[in-house]
């Protein structure tokens, strides 16, 4: 295994669904099951069984939409206040009304989601006007249940082949180049339609561990979505709108406050004292969390301490067992223990992803991209704050999309040069007899990320980045050596991990004000709604470098009354107090 | 090359595998069995059941959480009387597992079973399968000697949600086991009739919090007008708990008569308390109640003085 | 120039004791979203799945989908 091949082999297909995690097989299975005779492949560089964000579960939902307990309108509100008002809401409008079906169909795939002593939904509350969450009991089985799903509808599934480039032609999508992450075989798919499910950008800033790959998001997700979009021609959405995520330090996972908040666990400053003021999970509460922590008050803390013992066992059954299981090992480890004192956090590294934020890969309420044919869901996608639902409900709505969109066309033809020069690409670390290997163009990319692009954003540190990154890039095209097929995996990784390192750079650059708190905190300028309330939209210019525009806002299907937006307002200079 | 698509074998050839003289090579045939997601593997995974080793024993009765229906369930119930604890462990999660309610025939024989054990796994596995008949048992077996055979059975009885269990309820929530009650409390939550209600009141009395706050808490599900008096007792409770689920309660009853005796709460030194307390008074707005929001609008607890803003705000509309 | 040989110790431990690699499994090395894990031949010819590349995101399905309790995932050393 892992020695290096050759090989080429081309298939084609209706829809090629890229990415097995969450996204991705809902779409597979509504193209599927709208058009049972479409030929659907489901490709993924790890095995669907276990890939993806959710690899080993979720605990549960942050943004189910139920009737009883919050209305399509409240959400859609809600979420755009979140974001700064920098959101077209058609589309979170539609993921708000169709939530709750979705929310149905994973309940008959046999996903739990915790209900009372009635058999009814148990939504909790978090957020101060609406009630989103919604605990799933058994959210180790999730990916087991998706499986299951897949195998019955008989999708065809391709393990262990990672995309590297899209294809078009003829101004539309042609299909994609793959390669095998164990043989360095070449796999071409011609197909009408593509689904791009590839998660969020998540090494691209390096934790303060050190690791490499102790990461928030699962490490697989290294950004191939949106470096593949990039050199396709599509456009990608604010993508100076960063994810940044309170978390356990070192541990590097979620602490979990819509686990602990409903009952009753918080986020607390060195002296015990609850001090985030903002409701949602958002740039601004980053910034109140940043300003604690550079403020004197820190360090900060997740506070259980104070709760009975009944409730932090059901805190502990339901943390420990479910999402990130090594968690307990943590604490163990540590000594730590929620009953005898607080558990130390911290703020995560940056990355790109529209789970916790508003940056991604633009598509509309369709899921389309601004490629015909060309899909993208889940957190790699700019629908804000899709989390897992979103990122189910978007699929979706992409795999619908998709069957109807293969109706009336056939393949693209596309430039067989294209696949000459990829496989040229890809190959080239493989001709040389030594030179840098991938781990350390990773990680060196990473450091300069942290060193240069984590906010408060500074123009002259990003300029700094830019010219630090063309320095890494030159040594990774001249200079990148690998010895197997799994190195030649992480070099692909590397390549798309300084994609995104380029594109988090310019787009910060681009966008000269600051919005959403902290993951657009550029010091130099202030917030000037005039100028930039809009989308900034990166595509790749006729130099091969990033290039620029804006993109209105569209009008919004749920108006903002004026005391709401100053509610928000109001917020923020209070949190601006608070952190004195 | 090797193969590109992950295959769909015959289910009779990767069922060969079972009869292998290695344990570890019939482990291997029945977690490709479980892959398969076919419903033909079910006779071969609930062959498995009975292997020798207790190793493919297990594994087989935790690839049955990937089927349903009765013969995958009358598996499981087979496997509920092994040996080995491990087993025993994954059918019981595995029973859980099922949906399809004739799932149910093969476990609503077994339901007069007395062991602890079984009778536990078994009342979990039918419960969400809302089968009626499994309401007769499960009464019956409220008196058992097992608590957790006793709170799994008011577990399907509440999911039943039929008014003639009322009684059985009732008597449930007069269990010695704390968590017995606190579970048959909750379960009342589909009744709006007077016995509940009344059920609910008394246990706003019970001598352990996580009863008296299971109470407070489905008041605000079913509760109504009668149930105020008794929730304003509580909102001295020694536990803040109890208190929260209280107001809370009162606030979706619309209770304004209480909220003078809410707003003096605010001065109690518990942020999660004081946050609801707030909340609950801008819902009932009552124009006397703002003096005792004002004195915290500037309040050391950001989501304290977030919801005072909120409320007097309400008050002030 | 020749690539160091840089020791790290590696946070997924196999107990080949318990492993079935002789018997075709190959479930934690299917499983792993990172690749991580390969199937390694003993001195006596037997086999046994281990860890051959540090780049852990200490997830568990390895752990997780072993069929008999073979592998223990530990935190990596630096994060611990």
């Amino acid at each position: 295994m892992d020695e290096i091949q050759d090989g080429l082999t081309q298939i084609d297909c209706d829809i090629l669904v890229i990415g097995g995690g969450t996204a991705g097989p809902m779409a597979a299975l509504k193209a599927k099951r709208k058009n049972p005779n479409a030929n659907v492949v489901l490709l993924d560089k790890a095995n669907v069984k276990r890939s993806g964000a959710i690899s080993m579960g979720m605990d549960g939902l942050n943004n189910s939409v139920i009737p009883g307990y919050a209305t399509p309108e409240q959400y859609t509100k809600e979420i755009t206040i979140a974001n700064d008002g920098i959101c077209d809401q058609a589309a979170v409008y539609r993921y708000a009304q169709e939530c709750y079906g979705i929310i149905q169909e994973l309940d008959e795939f046999g996903i739990r989601f915790q209900k009372d002593q009635n058999g009814e939904y148990d939504v909790k509350k978090v957020h101060h006007i609406g009630t989103y969450v919604l605990p799933m009991p058994n959210g180790d089985t999730v990916k087991k249940a998706l499986y299951r799903q897949l195998r019955k509808a008989r999708i065809q599934i391709v393990n262990r082949y990672m995309a590297t480039r899209l294809l078009t032609g003829e101004g539309r999508i042609a299909g994609a180049i793959c390669v095998n992450t164990r043989t360095a075989e070449f796999l071409v798919v011609r197909a009408k339609a593509v689904i791009m499910g590839l998660g969020a950008a998540g090494r691209l800033g390096l934790p303060t561990s050190g690791y490499l790959y102790g990461t928030y998001e699962n490490a697989s997700n290294s950004g191939e979505g949106y470096a593949m979009a990039y050199h396709a021609g599509a456009g990608l959405a604010n993508l100076e709108c960063y994810q940044i995520n309170p978390l356990i330090k070192d541990y590097n996972g979620p602490a979990c406050a819509y686990v602990a908040g409903p009952m009753g666990g918080y986020t607390a400053n060195a002296k015990g004292e609850r001090f985030i003021e903002c409701d949602y999970w958002s740039g601004q509460m980053m910034q109140e969390f940043f300003d604690e922590l550079q403020g004197g008050k820190g360090p900060v803390y997740l506070k259980l301490n104070h709760l009975a013992e009944e409730t932090i066992s059901e805190i502990e059954r339901v943390l420990h067992i479910v999402e990130r299981p090594t968690r307990g090992h943590f604490h163990a480890g540590r000594g730590t223990d929620y009953r005898k004192q607080m558990i130390e956090m911290h703020i995560s590294e940056i990355g790109f992803c529209s789970g916790h934020s508003a940056s991604g890969v633009f598509v509309d309420e369709h899921a389309r991209t601004t490629i015909p044919g060309l899909y993208a869901a889940g957190d790699m996608a700019n629908v804000p704050h899709n989390y897992m639902l979103g990122a189910f409900t978007n699929g979706a709505f992409a795999g619908l999309d998709a069957a109807d969109f293969i109706a009336d066309v056939d393949f693209a033809s596309f430039d067989q040069s294209e696949v000459v020069a990829e496989q040229e690409r890809v190959l080239a670390p493989t001709k040389r007899d030594d030179g840098i290997p991938p781990n350390q163009i990773e990680y060196k990319t990473r450091r300069l990320v942290n060193d240069y692009l984590q906010p408060p954003k500074v123009t002259a540190k990003m300029e700094l980045a830019q010219q630090r990154f063309e320095e890494v890039r030159e040594d990774m095209e001249q200079g990148m050596y690998v010895r197997d097929a799994h190195e030649l995996m992480r070099s692909l990784e590397a390549s798309s991990i300084l994609d995104c390192a380029d594109m988090a750079a310019a787009a910060s650059l681009y966008r000269t004000e600051s919005r959403w708190g902290l993951y657009h905190n550029r010091v130099e300028y202030e917030r000037d709604d005039e100028n930039w309330f809009c989308h900034t939209i990166l595509t790749k210019g006729d130099d091969g470098k990033p290039a620029h525009s804006k993109k209105a806002v569209q009008p919004y299907v749920v108006e903002i009354a004026d005391d709401e937006k100053d509610a928000y307002y109001n917020q923020r200079v209070d949190a601006t107090v608070a952190a004195e | 090359m090797s193969a590109l698509f992950e295959e769909f074998d015959d289910i009779a050839d990767l069922a060969e595998g079972l009869d292998d003289p290695s344990a570890g090579a019939r482990i291997m045939a029945v977690m490709e069995l479980a892959d398969s997601a076919d419903p033909a593997a079910i006779p071969y995974l609930a062959r498995a059941i009975s292997d020798s080793d207790a190793g493919v024993r297990k594994q087989a009765a935790q690839a049955l959480t990937d089927f349903d229906g009765p013969e995958t369930a009358a598996a499981l119930v087979t496997a509920l009387s092994d040996s080995e604890v491990d087993v025993i462990a994954a059918a019981a999660v595995s029973l859980t597992e099922l949906k399809d309610p004739a799932a149910g025939d093969a476990i609503l024989p077994h339901l007069d079973d007395q062991d602890e054990v079984r009778l536990t796994a078994l009342l979990a596995g039918i419960k969400e399968l809302r089968r009626p008949e499994a309401l007769a048992p499960a009464i019956a077996a409220l008196a058992h000697a097992s608590p957790s055979v006793r709170m799994q059975a008011v577990g399907v009885i509440g999911w039943l949600q039929q008014e003639t269990s009322l009684p059985a309820l009732r008597s449930a929530t007069q269990d010695k086991d704390v968590n017995v009650r606190r579970t048959a409390l909750s379960a009342l939550g589909f009744s709006k009739s007077a016995s509940a209600q009344e059920t609910l009141v008394d246990g706003l009395k019970d001598p352990e919090w996580l009863a008296r706050e299971a109470a407070a808490e489905t008041l605000a599900k079913s509760g109504n007008d009668s149930c105020i008096a008794a929730l304003r007792a509580v909102l001295d409770d020694e536990f803040w708990q109890v208190r929260l689920k209280a107001v809370r309660s009162l606030g979706k009853l619309g209770a304004s008569e209480a909220a003078l005796q809410i707003a003096p709460m605010m001065d109690i030194p518990v942020p999660n308390l004081r946050k609801e307390c707030a909340a609950v008074l801008g819902e009932l707005a009552v124009a006397e109640t703002a003096p005792f929001l004002e004195k915290y609008a500037d309040d050391s607890d950001p989501d304290v003085r977030k919801n005072v803003r909120w409320a007097l705000e309400k008050i002030a509309a | 120039m020749p690539l160091a040989q840089t020791a790290t110790t590696v946070p997924v431990v196999v107990n080949d004791d318990l492993c079935i690699a002789d018997k075709g499994c190959t479930v934690c090395v299917d499983v792993c979203p990172l690749d991580v894990l390969r199937i390694a031949e003993k001195a006596d010819g037997s086999k046994t799945a281990y860890m051959k590349y540090d780049e852990c995101w200490y997830c568990m399905p390895c752990e997780a989908d072993c069929p008999t309790g073979a592998v223990t995932v530990n935190l990596p050393y630096l994060l611990k």
